[in-house]
């Protein structure tokens, strides 16, 4: 696009300036040829009257070089516009009128010498004595050859002053012509300025980018068709959104009609399963199974609906300051207790929300409990440089290389004859909700065999320190106590000690 | 001691083995369909603690809960079927004393009833002769009630105990892990939002300024306190 610019600039003022040379040139040669024409007519004129006039008046008898010096003549000539006389009287000793052109008979070219000894006029430009200057020569008869010299300086003056005022007025007229081009290149190029823009918003993901139209020219047509095709691919998009809206609307509203059902079920299976021992043999066994089948049904709904909630945006973290080992630690002894826990010397202040927290954990060592067979599980906090890392290491058979990525997509089981009373969905969760936290969830195979699932969040970069204990009547602490709020944690910086 | 229990429950299938697992664990459940009859019975029959569906014809459960607690201070658990944040912090501030979530298991449900239960017990047995101050408020605990300059402030049974398990010790911190445990009597890992809402709540009554408190503090990081 700059290239086109710079294009339309020089080829502007290129133009300018060829037109600008030709006018120059054509001025210059017809200024230069009119002027050395007057002069050239004024000078013939005086000489025809000189010789054919003046000569024979002054000096009837013939001239000679006597007779010439006392006539007054050449200072007849010279009050009669300046004109300096030299009178070759063919004895190689031309007489001059003024000394500067002593010797100057000798530069003057044959084509004026010879003709003008033909006792006709002839004319030559040339340097007399260092001055430009025009020289005609003629005789009268057999008589000497004078030869009158005209200064010519002031044409070669007017000329250099109309060469100077030329250059100015081309170079004015280059300058114009380059700011001229870069306004018209800018008003030619600003409707594709405009349509480019309107891609690049397009492209970042604003659909309702468009070109502004008007006008019947080619980018009219331009824009007309790049709003056209914007409109389309809007409509196609929010056709897709509309598709997957529904869909998961679909998946919100069928887990949340399945929900009654299931609390119905639930209710039932429990109470079914305190009573087991009651039964016969045979009716036992079943219901053993109806009771972890429902506990599955119920997981599945719940995990379902759970990411129905982050599929329509509804979750949001309420995210406090928060010192990660502890929260590791509650978390770990709560729902698998024989992890060996590896914890951080100092503590380590992550912004966060606990709860959330719970869920990845919660879902983390569900699924390193299920898959990690029986060997141990170490749960490790600690800091990589602005980040805390979380990892849940188990030794188990760990997963294919190529399918580590996949262990985070929905209902993706890696291990296909899994466990009963997972949903496939633990791991899919607990990455939602790590993302909630503006973290990330990955998955490595241990050296030596197992799986090591990995949180990593941002540290806490806010923490001004230990505060001491109460806030006494903190109203910025966003801790009012009107209770419609109260849901808000209050956010706090780094407990005082661990 | 046979608790009476009151059930609010719309789904007949819910209803019918919710009122045979209670009944199974020793109380003596009555069931209503909907709001309207739930709100009935109660006047009625004066239970010891209401068990309520939030979604329910008619009335629904925050509505039945706003109408039950202008008249007492009867344990309330809600039964919310939505995981929303928003649904529970509604039913609190509907005045109810906890919550259980849908699907549930009978020997979840029957605990957090008679922790409610117990709670309500204990209270009343409590020491006769004891009353408490925070700033200005004297708290009676014998005759659960609090007072400023003679003016009564009526708190819910929930708030009244939150309110004297930080007032008893002054400058101790509480976390809300131990708040969950010692008002709710949750022996397990709850939901501290229940704490935040139902602080929030005692502020509103309790406090000059709910958005500057001065009685009940916020220790950062760690939970509440009343002041010294």
């Amino acid at each position: 696009m700059r290239g086109i610019r710079t294009r339309l600039a020089l080829a502007l003022v290129a133009l300018v300036a060829v037109t600008v040379l030709a006018i120059g040139v054509g001025t210059y040669l017809f200024v230069d040829a009119r002027l050395r024409d007057g002069l050239l007519g004024e000078a013939n004129r005086q000489a025809q009257f000189n010789l054919s006039v003046l000569v024979p008046e002054r000096l009837p008898g013939g001239v000679t070089r006597e007779d010439y010096a006392n006539s007054g003549l050449r200072e007849a000539f010279r009050l009669r516009g300046g004109v300096e006389t030299i009178v070759d009287f063919a004895d190689g000793d031309p007489d001059v009128s003024t000394a500067p052109l002593t010797g100057a008979l000798a530069g003057f070219p044959t084509s004026l010498t010879s003709l003008a000894a033909t006792g006709r006029l002839g004319f030559a430009w040339v340097d007399v004595a260092g001055q430009p200057s025009l020289v005609v020569g003629g005789r009268q008869g057999t008589g000497p050859i004078f030869y009158f010299v005209f200064p010519a300086g002031s044409i070669d003056q007017a000329i250099a002053q109309l060469r100077l005022g030329l250059l100015a007025a081309g170079l004015v007229a280059v300058a114009l012509a380059l700011a001229t081009a870069g306004i018209f290149a800018r008003g030619i190029l600003r409707p594709v300025d405009s349509g480019s823009a309107a891609a690049a918003r397009i492209a970042a993901g604003d659909l309702s980018a468009r070109v502004p139209a008007g006008g019947a020219d080619e980018f009219a047509r331009f824009a007309a068709e790049f709003n056209r095709m914007a409109d389309s691919l809007a409509a196609t998009v929010a056709r897709l959104k509309d598709s997957e809206q529904q869909n998961q609307q679909f998946v919100a509203d069928v887990a949340h009609e399945l929900r009654t059902p299931l609390t119905a079920l639930v209710a039932e299976a429990s109470i079914i399963e305190a009573g087991l021992d009651g039964l016969p043999p045979a009716a036992r066994r079943a219901a053993e199974l109806l009771v972890a089948d429902v506990r599955r049904l119920r997981s599945l709904v719940e995990d379902l609906m759970e990411l129905s909630r982050f599929d329509a945006n509804a979750e949001q973290a309420m995210l406090e300051p928060t010192d990660l080992g502890e929260a590791i630690r509650s978390i770990v002894r709560a729902r698998l207790p024989a992890a060996e826990l590896h914890l951080p010397q100092t503590p380590i202040v992550v912004d966060a929300d606990v709860r959330r927290l719970d869920r990845i954990l919660g879902n983390v060592l569900d699924n390193a409990r299920q898959h990690g067979g029986d060997g141990s599980v170490d749960v490790e906090v600690r800091g990589s440089g602005s980040d805390a890392l979380v990892s849940v290491a188990d030794r188990g058979p760990g997963v294919a290389p190529d399918a580590l990525g996949q262990l985070f997509e929905r209902f993706y089981k890696a291990d296909p004859s899994r466990h009963a009373g997972s949903s496939g969905l633990g791991l899919a969760i607990a990455a939602e909700h790590a993302a909630l936290l503006g973290g990330t969830l990955e998955a490595t195979n241990r050296t030596g065999g197992g799986l090591a699932v990995t949180l990593r969040i941002p540290i806490a970069t806010s923490v001004t320190g230990p505060l001491p204990g109460g806030d006494g009547g903190d109203t910025g602490s966003g801790d009012a106590g009107s209770g419609s709020d109260a849901a808000t944690a209050p956010t706090e910086p780094a407990r005082p000690s661990a | 001691m046979d608790a009476r229990i009151l059930l609010v429950e719309d789904d007949p299938s819910i209803r019918e083995i919710t009122a045979i697992g209670l009944r199974a664990a020793g109380f003596v459940v009555e069931t209503a369909p909907d709001g309207a009859a739930g709100l009935e019975r109660w006047r009625r029959d004066r239970p010891d603690l209401v068990l309520l569906d939030v979604m329910l014809p008619r009335l629904d459960g925050l509505e039945v809960c706003r109408e039950i607690r202008r008249e007492s201070t009867v344990p309330i658990v809600m039964l919310t079927a939505r995981g929303d944040t928003i649904d529970v912090v509604v039913g609190l501030e509907a005045g109810a004393d906890d919550y259980v979530r849908k699907p549930f298991e009978m020997p979840e449900l029957v605990a957090r009833i008679r922790a409610a239960l117990r709670r309500k017990r204990d209270t009343a047995e409590a020491d006769a002769s004891a009353s408490l101050q925070l700033g200005s408020l004297t708290i009676d605990t014998a005759g659960r009630t609090v007072s400023r300059d003679g003016d009564e402030i009526a708190l819910t049974r929930t708030e009244f105990d939150l309110l004297v398990e930080l007032a008893q010790r002054p400058g101790q911190v509480f976390t809300r892990d131990q708040l969950l445990d010692h008002v709710w009597g949750y022996d397990y890992l709850g939901d501290s939002r229940l704490v935040d809402v139902a602080i929030g709540r005692v502020r509103a009554k309790v406090e000059r300024d709910p958005a500057s408190p001065e009685l009940i503090l916020t220790v950062r990081g760690s939970g509440y306190k009343a002041a010294r």
